[in-house]
């Protein structure tokens, strides 16, 4: 992986030594997985089910989404989800829903960032 | 379930199980542990128990996911802990959310650890390797332990028998020096035991029982050890002086044998004892040392007192010749040769159909 590469992940908040060590240090696997991030179908689950005031769907759609960015970790963005989950948990829905204003960015950041651009 | 221990104990299992709804997960697990495992990949509980119920024996892990679509690990968790899959394959909860909830009921469904995601992987490894060395470790022990068990019990059977052989081998030489061949302990032996456990006689013993009682009988006649050649030997009739020595191989018999402290012991004792020292008893109390009466005879006596008459009327012996089946059923049968108990005498026509083939191999002299 290229320095400026790593910088690009870096700045989106992705802890790149953290994450190719869950990866074994298998650079390629970690390179493959974070290109399928942007293909990740749990972000627009969750936009999704907000619209539709789904609760349950949004709470999966969340958790799930958090451990995507736990094992890739994407430091920044798990804390943000994680944020979310635990409002969500404790019957906070508007506060949770009300994250997303932080969430989004931050998302496009990280796929633009994986996505090499 | 048997089965299945059986499976278990071949191979040694190699698979790691990964049970994951979501492909990143089983990924990464799969990374960390492929170098030194096979990897088998379950996407959710309904699935993984699947594998795992139809070779049980190929894995030495579970790794575990809790929230999964289908079946979710704790519903699988109480399908595993039902079978008594636990016991023999470790399973690992990999969780984003340990909560106190799901936790204690993790570790009440039988998991042997919990380990939080995003997994750290030299963590992983560390504790799964651990528990998974454990149980080989145990299992290889278990083996070992239950093949020194069978060679142990190989070992006393060699015992028993080497015992036998030599309970048998004393009372043969014994018969021997009166001109025997040694068959006549042997049948003796076969027709108690036969009587036992083909008639009324041997109702309500165990097999045990049965056993003891039929080697003690071989012990019958072992006090002739201490009566002369003269005695034992002689063709003609005995005089009254002499058969009141040859009388006493009862009492001889009963000495001897409460002499060999290994003897008393053994579960057959108390019966060789017995038979040795009554077997000359009558039912009628005219028999002898003790002139016991009816069932003051053990039964065991009884049936041994009965089958040396039958023996001894059915061959050869230095003072007399072989009678024919039918003079020996006579002469039992009108009490020429002893008085019997009626019951055992109801037993003993009835099994005697198959007791007398016993004589029908041709011995030359017969």
């Amino acid at each position: 992986m290229d320095a400026a590469k790593r910088q690009r992940l870096a700045d989106a908040g992705i802890d790149v030594d953290s994450a190719l060590e869950r990866f074994m240090g298998n650079e390629k696997l970690l390179d493959k997985f974070l290109g399928k991030f942007p293909a990740d179908q749990n972000y627009a689950k969750l936009v999704e089910a907000i619209a539709a005031g789904d609760n349950d769907a949004a709470l999966t759609a969340s958790h799930t989404l958090k451990g995507v960015c736990g094992n890739l970790s994407m430091t920044a963005l798990f804390e943000l989800v994680n944020g979310q989950l635990a409002a969500m948990r404790a019957g906070q829905w508007e506060k949770a829903f009300a994250m997303m204003d932080e969430i989004t960015p931050l998302y496009e950041r990280v796929v633009a960032a994986v996505s090499g651009q | 379930m048997d089965a299945i221990i059986q499976q278990m104990t071949g191979s040694e299992a190699e698979t790691i199980l990964i049970v994951d709804d979501d492909e990143f997960n089983r990924a990464i697990l799969d990374n960390i542990f492929s170098d030194q495992y096979a990897i088998e990949e379950a996407e959710n509980g309904r699935e993984g128990l699947e594998k795992l119920t139809a070779e049980p024996g190929r894995y030495c892990a579970v790794l575990l996911d809790v929230i999964m679509p289908e079946m979710d690990g704790l519903e699988m968790l109480r399908h595993l802990n039902a079978a008594g899959l636990q016991e023999h394959i470790p399973v690992f909860l990999i969780t984003a959310e340990a909560t106190g909830d799901t936790l204690q009921e993790a570790y009440r469904l039988g998991v042997m650890d919990v380990i939080l995601k995003p997994v750290v992987p030299y963590v992983v490894l560390r504790r799964i390797n651990s528990v998974v060395e454990l149980f080989r470790a145990r299992k290889r022990l278990g083996h070992r332990v239950e093949q020194q068990n069978i060679e142990l019990l190989q070992r006393a059977q060699k015992i028993i028998e080497l015992n036998q052989g030599m309970i048998e081998a004393l009372a043969t030489a014994i018969e021997f020096r009166g001109g025997d061949t040694g068959e006549h302990v042997q049948r003796i032996r076969d027709i108690t035991e036969f009587l036992l456990r083909n008639t009324e006689l041997g109702k309500g013993m165990s097999e045990e029982e049965i056993q003891n009682i039929s080697i003690a009988a071989i012990m019958h006649d072992v006090g002739k050890i201490a009566i002369s050649d003269q005695i034992l030997n002689k063709p003609g009739r005995l005089t009254a002086e002499e058969y009141e020595i040859m009388k006493s191989h009862t009492t001889q018999g009963a000495l001897l044998l409460e002499k060999i402290p290994q003897l008393r012991e053994n579960g057959f004792y108390h019966y060789a004892y017995d038979i040795a020292l009554h077997h000359h008893e009558r039912w009628d109390g005219r028999g002898y040392p003790d002139g016991l009466k009816g069932d003051e005879i053990s039964p065991w006596a009884q049936i041994v007192s009965l089958a040396d008459v039958y023996d001894a009327l059915s061959c050869k012996r230095v003072y007399k010749n072989a009678f024919p089946r039918e003079t020996v059923l006579t002469m039992i049968r009108e009490g020429q040769c002893g008085i019997f108990n009626p019951k055992l005498l109801e037993c003993f026509f009835q099994a005697e159909e198959t007791l007398c083939h016993l004589y029908d191999v041709p011995e030359g002299e017969h």
